[in-house]
């Protein structure tokens, strides 16, 4: 199976798995406990039907969608991840130049393996800044004010990982990061050559962002469920956060919001939008998917912040649903990942134009010319 | 397995999946994206329930029904489908005999393999043409001419194909019309030798509608795909349709329609007919099925135009379903498709009686004498 052969997501995902080692494949594909969560982020979306409008005319379709301000080509773009030099060694320099060229906001975590500089020298379209609340204030600080002089638009600050999730694949695995080559990892490792030679060869790796404070950042295996659990701030509250958004003094948003009364407390606190996710999945099994809950939380504050859904999205018409709900735009981590561990630039450009194609023709299906034509009207639930 | 080992669709579906080369099977069975849409359509018939009246008296019922100013003797006929000589060499011919003899309708697709006026000649039951609009105008009113010198009953005009689907199944199988024979494909094709016998000693593979107005009509070494993106009118709107039912003057319907704002728009601009459908699930995946919208647009507007409920229909039972919600008649493609690669004209000649025999077992078994009983009273849904 080469690039050429994906024509979905399922198939970037085949070609991600033939490429990675196996611990490695399934930290990105694997979810907490028994990944019901995760199944149902993206099985939500067919409780609902589509409903076209015929005969209008729709020769030219305009994607774009405006949030934080920026205006984007697309109405989607790439969620914040961890570690993305772990799925292709060019890490976040292939997602960064893919999201530049089809004009998207790129999400940079902070346990991003390039550093905020080198990826604003690299690309002057949107860019957000992913935040972890740590214990050591001096992290956080620096975190701030580099995301800040690198002139990145918005910062998102991420509220569901508060304790790692359970992700039982990975301790079945042995996932840890950098890889560590125990003894039943290192069969999985050795299957894969290729990825060894570019992992071992292409520059070492670190996490720029958290380095200068922790030897967690470089050096020590850990995992990072261990990451979470013991660097991460667990007593942060709205009062921290607030101070954050004040701090920032730019586009700022929450990640990881589910409930509508949390939704309007980030509107008082200051936030220019929020991400109604569930982490992909990998936190809190058995809660409620972003689809499911968007409708309510639009309703609550859609008219005052840019609501932005999250997770689950393998398709175009997925996204179409959650923009007839009143979503803003769509995310997506796994969307973009396989890809990029399937061919690094080159793929997560295919996965791109994959879904803008499969979006434009949807629209035309619709009978939609724009992003605002969606409505809630376009829609019909299944038990309603 | 043989025609005669055929009861259901499953069966016209494995025979068929026998004699034909694979990438021509994939392309009647597969759908867009995942295939969602493709699969509701017919699940969506079993989320409501037939409630059966008992001692009537029904004797023989009659199935009959009126649609485009024509009776048909069955309540379900042909949909319009592309290019049917790739499943048979008889293509259309066979589809249009079969029909006529069991009184019901054929419908001709722009795409088909035989023209207007061959299968005119062939046949004078109910015919129905499907139009689409390509972006030289002069196509719309050459086709409409022809057929009506041709005395086709009624016109309908496909709208939910402004842009190719996605059939990832043909990405795979490389599907192309007329067939290029490739490396990857040519296992496939040589498997089949019955299928390339006939092929290549029948007439030569051509769009017979279109073929004068362009050279695409025959060398197209291109899928379908690129043929739609290329040549039809994304841009054509409601003033187009309303164009086509004045030049055509008679019975007319929109093919596709699925919002009750579509339909009731559908009525104003003097349609006699809506075809509810979603091309089979070969367009938007995720879009709503035609029998879970049926009953909505029936309330809407179904006094005051006929309603042809399209896809998903393989039992006789999701006719009744179907005509107890509202709609006037039913359509099926890929049921009559698989039976017609399955045995030609015969094939779907079984398939048709097969129907019909359902159909009236189960209007007995419903304790109905005519199809015109079928209403709401007759059905539950389950939510
Ligand atoms: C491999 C992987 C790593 C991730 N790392 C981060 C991270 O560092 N920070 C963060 O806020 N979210 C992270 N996420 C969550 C994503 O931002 C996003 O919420 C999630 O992927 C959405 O679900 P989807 O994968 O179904 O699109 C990660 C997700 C994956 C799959
Ligand atoms: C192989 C194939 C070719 C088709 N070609 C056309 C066509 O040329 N024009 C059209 O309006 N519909 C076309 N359709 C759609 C059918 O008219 C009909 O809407 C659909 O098959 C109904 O769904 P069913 O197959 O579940 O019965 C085609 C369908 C199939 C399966």
């Amino acid at each position: 199976m080469r690039l050429k052969d994906c024509h979905n997501f399922y198939d970037f995902r085949k070609l991600a798995k033939q490429k990675l080692p196996s611990p490695i494949f399934h930290y990105i594909d694997g979810a907490a406990d028994d990944e019901i969560t995760y199944a149902r982020n993206s099985s939500a979306f067919n409780d609902v039907d589509l409903v076209p409008n015929v005969l209008r005319g729709v020769e030219n379709v305009d994607l774009s969608t405006t949030i934080f301000g920026k205006k984007l080509d697309l109405p989607f773009y790439c969620s914040p991840t961890a570690l993305q030099r772990l799925f292709h060694y060019e890490g976040e320099r292939a997602v960064g130049k893919a999201a530049k060229k089809f004009n998207t906001m790129f999400g940079v975590s902070a346990l991003a393996t390039v550093s905020v500089e080198e990826i604003s020298s690299l690309i002057d379209t949107p860019k957000m800044f992913q935040f972890y609340f740590h214990k050591d204030r001096g992290l956080n600080d620096s975190c701030l004010e580099r995301a800040k002089a690198a002139k990145f638009d918005v910062m998102a600050l991420t509220v569901d990982t508060i304790t790692g999730g359970n992700r039982e694949r990975d301790l079945r695995t042995g996932f840890t990061s950098p890889p560590k080559l125990t003894l039943s990892s290192l069969f999985s490792f050795a299957t894969k050559p290729m990825w060894g030679i570019n992992y071992l060869t292409k520059g070492k790796f670190e996490l720029p962002h958290l380095q200068d404070f922790v030897k967690e950042g470089t050096d020590t295996n850990t995992s990072i469920g261990n990451y979470f659990s013991t660097m991460l701030d667990q007593s942060m509250n709205w009062d921290d956060a607030e101070k954050l958004c004040s701090q920032w003094g730019g586009h700022f948003a929450l990640k990881g919001v589910m409930s509508v009364e949390d939704a309007k407390r980030a509107v008082d606190i200051g936030c220019t939008g929020i991400m109604v996710s569930n982490h992909g999945g990998r936190q809190l099994d058995g809660s409620r998917s972003p689809f499911d809950q968007l409708a309510e939380i639009v309703d609550a504050v859609g008219d005052k912040l840019d609501v932005i859904c999250e997770g689950g999205f393998q398709r175009g018409t997925h996204m179409l649903k959650a923009l007839s709900m009143g979503a803003k735009a769509c995310a997506g981590g796994r969307l973009y990942l396989y890809a990029l561990a399937a061919a690094g630039q080159e793929g997560v450009e295919r996965a791109l134009n994959l879904y803008k194609t499969e979006l434009v023709r949807d629209m035309k299906l619709m009978g939609c010319t724009k992003i605002s034509d969606l409505n809630r009207n376009n829609l019909r639930f299944r038990n309603a | 397995m043989s025609l005669k080992n055929c009861y259901n669709f499953e069966d016209f579906r494995k025979l068929a999946k026998k004699k034909l080369p694979a990438p021509i099977f994939h392309y009647i069975d597969g759908g867009a994206d995942d295939e969602t849409t493709l699969k509701r359509n017919t699940n969506s018939f079993d989320d409501c329930d037939l409630i059966p009246n008992i001692l009537r008296s029904v004797g023989e019922p009659d199935l009959s029904t009126t649609v485009f100013g024509r009776k048909i003797d069955m309540p379900i006929f042909l949909s319009p489908t592309a290019m049917q000589s790739l499943y048979h060499p008889d293509g259309d011919k066979a589809s249009a005999r079969a029909a006529e003899k069991f009184g019901t309708m054929y419908s001709m697709s722009t795409m088909a393999s035989f023209s207007i006026e061959e299968i005119a000649n062939i046949s004078s039951g109910p015919k129905l043409f499907q139009l689409y609009i390509h972006k030289d105008k002069s196509f719309t009113d050459d086709l409409i001419d022809r057929c009506k010198r041709a005395n086709f009953d009624g016109l309908c005009l496909t709208v939910d194909t402004l842009v190719a689907g996605n059939r990832e199944r043909d990405h795979r199988t490389g599907f192309t019309t007329p067939p290029k024979f490739t490396l990857e494909s040519i296992m496939n094709f040589a498997m089949r030798p019955g299928w390339l016998f006939r092929y290549f000693t029948n007439k030569k593979f051509e769009l017979a509608n279109i073929k004068h107005k362009t050279d695409k009509g025959t060398n197209i070494t291109k899928s379908v795909i690129d043929y739609v993106n290329e040549q039809y009118d994304p841009q054509m709107n409601w003033e187009d349709a309303e164009y086509c039912i004045k030049k055509w003057d008679g019975p007319f319907a929109l093919k596709g329609v699925m919002s009750v704002e579509d339909a009731k728009r559908a009525v104003d601009i003097g349609c006699t007919a809506i075809i509810i459908s979603n091309h089979g699930g070969r367009q938007l995946d995720g879009s709503r099925t035609p029998f879970d919208q049926l009953k909505a647009i029936s309330d809407a507007v179904g006094d005051k135009v006929e309603i042809i409920l399209d896809g998903g229909v393989r039992r006789g039972t999701h006719v009744l379903k179907a005509l107890a919600a509202g709609a006037t008649a039913c359509s099926f493609g890929k049921a009559f498709l698989f039976s017609l690669g399955a045995g030609g004209q015969q094939g779907v000649e079984r398939l048709l009686q097969n129907m019909h025999d359902e159909i009236r077992r189960n209007m007995i078994l419903m304790g109905c004498k005519s199809v015109k009983e079928l209403d709401r009273s007759k059905i539950i849904y389950r939510n």
